[in-house]
């Protein structure tokens, strides 16, 4: 079967295409060079059309406890929202926290092919993989979390040497299935556990005596030294707290080179100026970034509504509690693994600390030069529900749109952001890089993200217009491992996406202890720890697939 | 102009969601656009006039004949006029109603008066469990009206209630006015285990002695002299409560629940 997209409009960065006229040829699920002597069996004309690589969000809360409690917790959130289904769909329901496959569909039409949960608690991992399974059409993939665990905090008291805790990174991220580590307020969810309501980036945890910024150089450098292609995925200290910006910087200053990815930026990026004692740190964070090339970021913008916020940071959750709209949250111990918060928001344009918090996501967005190194999320849901994408594209693409949108915020935000003196319109080959081939490449996806021959033919074709929200809300086709999946902004086939993670090596010789330390300390047995390669394929339609780390082995 | 009666005419496997059958959304409709309304029937949708025959054209005065425990959502988001049904009511009788009277000759499923704001519900027979409360996950119940129950009702009755009053002239069950806010629980018959679980404020008032938690502390007799207002003001319903014989002014008084905001109270009468 082979397939002809005809004279699309390309943007395709990871190959240099800005906005060229290109024939795509789709032939066993995979993009290929134009093929000698081969009828085309199907061929559709992309004329005028916009054509693009499947969109991959790199941080998106679609997997996980978390997920559950925020569905127990928020009835209503699903009640409001029903999801009929159709002839190739089922029903579903949701709009901060969908259901498993509403999530699926509405990513799919909005032409996205994969997307990364990057909270995997190991001792929770089973459960966020057997979720995501239940996700259909995308690909996904899962951010371990670690820096919190009691085992990793007693090797680093025991002042063990790198080479075991790479040995422990790596084992860690063979038996919970992941493609990264992600840290989330380092050894903040621990220092909880003891009482203690704030951890600065040099102030140790009492009972562990190591402090954040330990963690985060240990871990990153296990990642670099594992050839693990996803820089350490970092949450950082202070989320949230006004006067984290001076956190945020030292925390890049402080990695000393090493690759490191800030992720929901915009949470950290806060000053303590003006009347309110809260304001932009933007443009100093965006300098930085500008300025450290080891560093990449995404925004974790936040958008008017309600949502949810879920994370596994307890101790910023808790301290958040008393925002919670409607009023009702919940934190909670995850054994000796970590820990978690679930506080729903609602961020409305007329309070001062939304509207600003809005204006210093879109400030970073536009002040760091380099698409390369930030990329589109709202950390659904907890900045916006992912389904808000189109309309915070059209936010970074219309700077007209994005001064209306301004002009009607909190009087006081206004003042207190550069925004409206900002010029820079993305454009769609920028788009395309934060959505697309920079994801791809941050992430270490070898054949996504780009229409290269040989790469599997994820493809979204969207109608140019100039109303960015519109043309990016409904993609005139999405295709996913080369089947039409979505034709008009609706699915029309359902397809299930395969699991990427990393194998890197270690030695099998660290199991002697960790068996010890399971069965002393653990709720669940070492054996059972371990999540095998038969639970992703055994229902027959799920499938992993182990991208290459850089030491070459698999 | 007679009252617009919906006649069930044979019961269904399925449940009925009849919130389309309300005043406020028949009035001025033709008979045919009423008969071609479709009523959400388990996961079909049915035109109204496969599942009832219809008469009359007082669209203020809907009648639901025949009606049994699975027809759902009968008057919600009610916003004046009258309901009368002709039978049982399935759940969320009334739920969300703003005004207007429903009354109910047999039985209400669960979810009665669920989130009320105003008006008047009657019910002849029982009610299930959570009347007049929040829905799952809302934080706020019943918010106004009057909900008068002839019969006994379920658990949780006026759970996260606000306002408003519910008269109960059977037996209540378990956790009667629980995490309640505000507002006036009356029981004439027993009440359950756990009366006014994790209550805030509000009032619940009861003819019989309440097995109470230990969060309820005695605060002694006493003779009140708003009961007597507040019984004069039932004395307009079709209900035991409005007669005098039934009234009282002196009870014993239980502060609590002391586990939350502990300000609500427990009037026993004596």
């Amino acid at each position: 079967m082979l397939i002809k997209l005809t004279g699309g409009t390309v943007y395709d960065p990871a190959n240099g295409v800005d906005g060229k006229k290109r024939d795509i040829y789709i032939q066993d699920g995979r993009i290929v060079s134009r093929p000698q002597d081969v009828q085309v069996d199907q061929e559709y004309d992309l004329r005028g059309k916009v054509v693009m690589a499947g969109a991959i969000d790199m941080h998106t809360h679609i997997g996980g406890g978390k997920g559950n409690i925020a569905r127990i917790l928020l009835p209503e959130d699903h009640r409001a929202d029903p999801v009929v289904r159709t002839a190739v769909t089922r029903s579903g329901s949701g709009h901060a926290m969908p259901s498993t496959l509403v999530t699926g569909y509405r990513y799919a039409e909005m032409g996205y092919t994969a997307g990364f949960e990057p909270a995997v608690l190991p001792v929770n991992a089973r459960q966020a993989h057997m979720e995501m399974a239940d996700i259909p059409i995308l690909d996904k993939g899962g951010y371990v979390l670690l820096g919190s665990g009691d085992y990793l905090l007693r090797m680093m008291t025991a002042k063990k040497d790198q080479q075991a805790i790479n040995d422990y990174v790596a084992w860690t991220l063979h038996a919970a299935k992941g493609i990264a580590i992600k840290v989330v307020n380092a050894g903040g969810i621990s220092a909880f556990k003891f009482n203690q309501r704030k951890l600065d980036l040099d102030e140790k945890n009492s009972h562990y005596e190591v402090t954040p910024r330990q963690i985060l150089q240990t871990l990153a450098t296990a990642v670099k030294e594992l050839g693990i292609t996803h820089p350490l995925h970092v949450h950082g200290c202070n989320l949230g707290v006004p006067g984290n910006v001076e956190t945020t910087l030292d925390t890049m200053q402080g990695i000393g080179g090493l690759p490191m990815h800030l992720t929901h930026i915009q949470f950290h990026s806060y000053g303590t100026e003006g009347d309110f004692k809260f304001s932009s740190g933007g443009a100093q964070i965006a300098e930085a970034i500008n300025r450290h090339k080891n560093i990449t970021a995404d925004v974790g913008q936040i958008l008017f509504g309600q949502t949810v916020t879920a994370s596994g940071d307890n101790m910023r959750q808790h301290a958040n509690h008393q925002f919670a709209n409607p009023n009702k949250w919940v934190c909670m111990d995850i054994e000796c693994d970590a820990g978690c918060g679930v506080v729903p928001f609602k961020y409305r344009d007329q309070n001062f600390v939304n509207a600003l918090q809005w204006a210093i996501g879109l400030e970073i967005y536009l002040l760091v030069d380099d698409p390369w190194r930030v990329f589109l999320t709202t950390d659904h849901p907890n900045g916006a529900p992912f389904t808000s994408y189109p309309h915070l594209i059209r936010l970074l693409m219309d700077r007209s749109f994005r001064n209306d949108m301004l002009a009607t915020i909190h009087p006081e935000a206004q003042k207190m952001t550069t925004l409206g003196s900002i010029d820079r319109e993305y454009t769609l080959n920028e788009i395309a890089i934060m959505t697309r081939a920079g994801v791809a490449k941050i992430i270490g996806l070898q054949d996504r993200g780009a229409l290269s021959p040989g790469n599997w033919a994820d493809i979204t074709v969207y109608s140019d217009d100039p109303d960015r929200e519109k043309m990016f809300a409904r993609p005139d086709y999405v295709f996913k491992d080369g089947e039409l999946v979505v034709r008009d902004g609706q699915v029309v086939k359902v397809t299930w996406g395969t699991t990427h993670i990393v194998k890197p090596d270690w030695d099998p010789g660290i199991e002697k202890d960790l068996q010890k330390y399971f069965d002393r300390y653990l709720t669940m047995k070492l054996g059972n720890f371990k999540i095998s390669d038969d639970e992703f394929t055994e229902d027959g339609r799920g499938s992993l697939t182990v991208q290459p780390t850089r030491g070459g082995a698999l | 102009m007679s009252a617009m009666t919906f006649a069930l005419k044979h019961r269904p496997a399925q449940r009925v969601d009849m919130s389309p059958l309300v005043c406020q959304r028949l009035e001025g409709l033709d008979p045919a656009d009423i008969a071609a309304i479709e009523l959400i029937n388990g996961k079909r949708k049915i035109r109204v006039d496969a599942l009832f025959s219809i008469s009359g054209s007082d669209a203020q005065h809907i009648v639901i004949a025949n009606s049994f425990a699975k027809l759902d959502f009968i008057g919600r988001e009610l916003q004046g006029g009258q309901i009368t049904v002709q039978g049982s009511a399935g759940a969320y009788l009334g739920m969300a109603m703003q005004g207007g009277v429903i009354k109910v000759s047999q039985d209400a499923g669960m979810f009665a008066a669920c989130e009320m704001k105003n008006g008047y519900l009657q019910i002849d027979g029982n009610a299930g469990d959570f009347l007049g409360a929040a829905l799952p996950g809302n934080k706020q119940g019943m918010k106004g009206g009057t909900v008068l129950v002839k019969g006994d009702v379920g658990a949780r009755a006026g759970d996260h209630m606000r306002r408003g009053n519910i008269l109960i002239e059977g037996d209540a069950g378990d956790y009667c006015g629980s995490r309640m806010t505000a507002g006036t629980i009356a029981v004439m018959g027993q009440t359950g285990r756990y009366p006014g679980y994790a209550m805030r404020r509000g009032t619940l008032l009861l003819w019989r002695q309440p097995m109470l938690s230990a969060g309820f502390n005695d605060c002694g007799a006493h003779t009140l002299s708003f009961l007597p207002i507040l019984f004069a003001s039932f004395r307009g319903l079709d209900s035991r409560f409005a007669d005098a014989g039934e009234a009282f002014n002196r009870v014993r008084r239980y502060g609590g629940d002391m586990a939350e905001l502990g300000r609500g109270e427990v009037l026993v009468r004596i």
